[in-house]
């Protein structure tokens, strides 16, 4: 789709969000929500303690961003199926070996959950939902988002050679 | 104003969680039609191979703007009816350039992630692995980034931040991301040759309609024109809403609802507290007229507020106010207190207009109900609870709270508020619903030592026999006093229950703020607080104090008065103090004003205790002599100030002093 249609329409999502819900889209909670679960299962009592998982209670998985989440799994799925775009493999630059592209995905995927955590939101929760409200941290840290890829980028550079 | 989820509590509920899923499956579609189920090309903004994640993004961006800024010129979105994230400086500066290395790193995001996962990218399903870890990860070190993760600045827009108004910011921001697009096409035509939009008629259109929609946001937002307007609008539906007389509830079909138990109302009594304590409506609860819309606010718009006093003018301003607030819900009792009590209470035998046989029984039954002293009763605290459940998300527990937190959240189900005063003190007035407590109960005689915290079986019957489950958050209330408060925190602990809070300021900060007080007894319903097998790890013995004497990096903390451990005084067997103690009084860290006694601030304890213990983690025993006093050091370090090697010799110099094989210095 034309990127700026594709913009357009999930400007529209978001300005639903806001007016339905009353808060934007995001994704990172949703994750970090599964993490509590797991670790929960794992050691109940320990998790409830923590001061950060145990805030969010017995029940981790009852609340709205882990739907939204579930909801963009769906959604990718439904698009991608009916565009085609659907098949299992590892993307990666051609001279990259799998193994080496897995573990920056791994790596950049531990940062990424952690600073999400850290800004109270991600490229969708505070990058997105926060800069349309024009909220000051958000855009800041829009503007430190891709201050750290492009400082970041030519380290990992490789990893898309052909 | 529209409602929303948010503002109406309820995005913890089915439907919300419904909607967010659809909301989400539009949200994901959107992302994968953008081609962001390749992390391929979601990293291509970073070496200018593909930019389409600065186009998608910055349109979506301003899209939403301009719908948010139109929605908030109409009145439709205001602060209340939609949640806005609090700006933290640091958190958000350093969380950012993390999350762009990650982002780099991984060719991916979260939202995409989903969506990579769902389009088969085995990458993704790699990514969002490592961000489920990078969570737990924070998890584990959150208590040592209490840093700059609390230094929360609360909601700031970037154009107060920069001293413009709202249009021309938003204005400016269009301009900026209009001169983006064409930017990135550009640098796409330089690097492959060809522009997929450069110049192109549709670029073009949708730059100027872009202009367009930012020129008509100046022109309204600009002028402000919508202020006036919304306040006219309140203003026409308060005359509406008072002609239909819809604003008055009956004295006899308030008597009728009370005495049936009708949930949904909440009466206040808008009387001062000592007219309330002669006589009030049974139920009723006591707010000042100034502390309504905070005292109030947790009941906006669901059930009944019912206000009343003597006569009619004041409750009537009182709820005009509110009215102008977005309160919908408020009612005024006809006639007020005087005429409640002609109509529902006057004896039938003094009553001059003859009575049918059917009022005869109401109006027995009414003063049976209403004119019976109020013992176990506790209507207020069983009704008013509300079934919105508590927001912890802004607390950090254990903790403080606020009083302001405390009357917003007063009044939802899952609190518990442990009033530790006398209880004189605490009958003859007390915060509404707060239980009593006297936190010696909680000590006894265990291994010989006298006032010893109570092992964790019998704790749980008290907690239990308080009505406490384990997913509560207990509210503590002391007097000045603080240690008191620690003390039941200890208890908490000492069952695994993390969710509990001190008052800052305690009762008497409450009071001096003129917040509501009752004297009704709440009712308890007995619960079955279970006893955790884990063993506790932060109370120590004797024996481990001895073997941490002189081990090097090792601190024992004695938080006695300093004459006591010089051993100028001392009462009991031996004084003086275990070899090697540095003596911090536990005093030293309250300081009082004229009404209350607190914390001092955090910086003021985190700077003197940096110079005594060196590290977060250094190990450090704190004693007193019963265990009273160094409760409020142990919470002071481990729940104020983060440190994760302090334990608690609850036996103390008790038990120091009365063994002669123990050494003293």
């Amino acid at each position: 789709m034309n990127p700026y249609l594709a913009g357009v329409l999930l400007g529209l999502t978001l300005l639903a969000s806001y007016l339905i819900l009353g808060a934007g889209l995001g994704a990172s909670s949703g994750i970090a929500r599964v993490g509590a679960y797991f670790e929960l299962v794992l050691a109940p009592a320990r998790t409830l303690e923590s001061k950060y998982f145990g805030s969010w209670g017995e029940q981790p998985l009852q609340y709205y961003l882990v739907f939204m989440l579930a909801g963009v799994f769906f959604g990718g799925l439904i698009s991608a199926l009916l565009a085609g775009r659907c098949k299992f493999e590892v993307e990666r630059g051609a001279k990259c070996p799998p193994k080496k592209r897995l573990l920056f995905a791994l790596a950049g995927g531990i940062l990424a959950g952690f600073a999400s955590r850290l800004a109270n939101g991600c490229t969708s929760g505070q990058a997105l939902s926060g800069s349309a409200v024009l909220l000051t941290g958000s855009l800041l840290f829009l503007v430190c988002v891709f201050a750290g890829g492009y400082s970041a980028a030519w380290f990992v550079r490789r990893q898309w050679d052909d | 104003m529209i409602d929303t989820f948010f503002s109406s509590g309820t995005l913890d509920t089915p439907a919300a969680f419904f909607a967010s899923l659809l909301i989400g499956i539009v949200f994901g579609a959107a992302l994968e039609q953008a081609g962001f189920g390749s992390s391929r090309r979601l990293s291509g903004i970073f070496y200018f191979r593909d930019m389409a994640v600065l186009k998608v993004m910055f349109t979506a961006v301003v899209v939403a703007m301009f719908g948010i800024t139109f929605a908030k010129a109409f009145g439709w979105v205001t602060m209340e009816n939609v949640y806005f994230m609090p700006t933290l400086y640091a958190a958000q500066i350093v969380g950012g350039l993390v999350f762009g290395v990650g982002f780099v790193m991984s060719g991916w995001c979260p939202g995409t992630g989903a969506v990579g996962l769902a389009s088969g990218k085995i990458d993704a399903m790699v990514f969002l692995l490592g961000a489920i870890g990078g969570s737990m990860l924070y998890n584990e070190v959150y208590p040592i980034l209490a840093l700059i993760t609390q230094n929360d600045r609360g909601v700031i827009f970037a154009y107060d931040s920069l001293g413009i108004s709202e249009g021309s910011f938003a204005f400016f921001f269009t301009l900026i991301a209009v001169g983006g697009f064409w930017g990135a096409e550009y640098i796409e035509k330089k690097r492959h040759g060809k522009g997929d939009q450069w110049g192109s008629l549709f670029l073009k259109v949708f730059s100027v309609s872009l202009f367009v929609g930012a020129f008509g946001l100046l022109a309204m937002v600009g002028t402000k024109a919508y202020a006036p307007a919304t306040a006219a609008q309140q203003e026409e539906n308060l005359l509406a809403g008072l002609q239909e007389g819809l604003d008055h509830i009956e004295p006899r079909e308030l008597a009728d609802r009370l005495l049936g138990g009708d949930p949904s109302i909440i009466l206040v009594d808008i009387r001062t507290p000592a007219e309330f304590s002669k006589f009030h409506i049974r139920s009723a609860i006591n707010v000042q007229v100034a502390d309504l819309p905070v005292a109030l606010a947790s009941r906006k718009n669901q059930g009944l507020l019912i206000l009343y006093s003597n006569g009619m003018t004041h409750p009537a301003q009182a709820r005009d106010s509110l009215f102008r607030l977005g309160f919908k819900n408020v009612y005024l009792l006809t006639d007020g207190l005087e005429g409640f009590i002609k109509i529902c209470l006057k004896p039938v035998s003094l009553r001059s207009e003859p009575v049918p046989p059917v009022l005869v029984a109401k109006i027995n039954a009414w003063r049976t109900f209403f004119l019976a002293p109020v013992t176990s009763a506790g209507e207020t605290a069983s009704k008013a609870k509300s079934s919105t459940a508590l927001n912890l998300s802004s607390l950090t527990l254990p903790g403080l709270v606020e009083t302001d937190w405390l009357i917003t959240n007063l009044y939802k189900s899952g609190l518990k508020v442990i009033d530790l005063r006398a209880q004189p003190e605490y009958n003859s007035g007390h915060i509404p619903g707060s239980l009593s407590l006297n936190p010696e109960s909680l000590r006894g005689l265990i291994n010989g030592v006298p006032s010893s915290l109570l092992p964790a079986n019998m704790l749980a019957e008290h907690l239990s026999m308080m009505g406490i489950r384990p997913d509560d958050l207990v509210v503590l209330v002391c007097t000045d006093k603080l240690q008191d408060a620690t003390l039941v925190g200890m208890a908490c602990e000492r069952l695994g229950h993390s969710r509990y809070a001190i008052l800052s300021g305690g009762f008497p900060k409450w009071q001096a703020e003129k917040r509501p007080l009752d004297t009704i007894l709440p009712s308890v319903e007995p619960s079955r607080y279970p006893v955790s097998n884990r063993q506790e790890t932060f109370t120590v013995m004797a024996k481990e104090v001895l073997a941490s004497i002189g081990k090097p990096g090792a601190i024992i903390l004695d938080v006695r008065p300093a004459d006591y451990f010089t051993g100028k005084k001392r009462d009991e067997a031996r004084g003086g103090h275990i070899p090697g103690a540095i003596n911090r009084p536990f005093s030293e860290d309250v300081s009082k004003t004229d009404s209350y006694s607190a914390f001092k601030s955090l910086g003021e304890l985190a700077a003197v205790y940096a110079q005594i213990i060196p590290a977060k983690d250094t190990p450090v025993i704190v004693h007193c002599r019963t265990g009273h006093q160094a409760s409020q050091t142990y919470f002071v370090l481990v729940h104020l100030l983060g440190y994760t090697g302090v334990k608690w010799y609850d036996a103390g110099w008790t038990e120091w002093a009365a063994r002669p094989e123990l050494p003293v210095e």
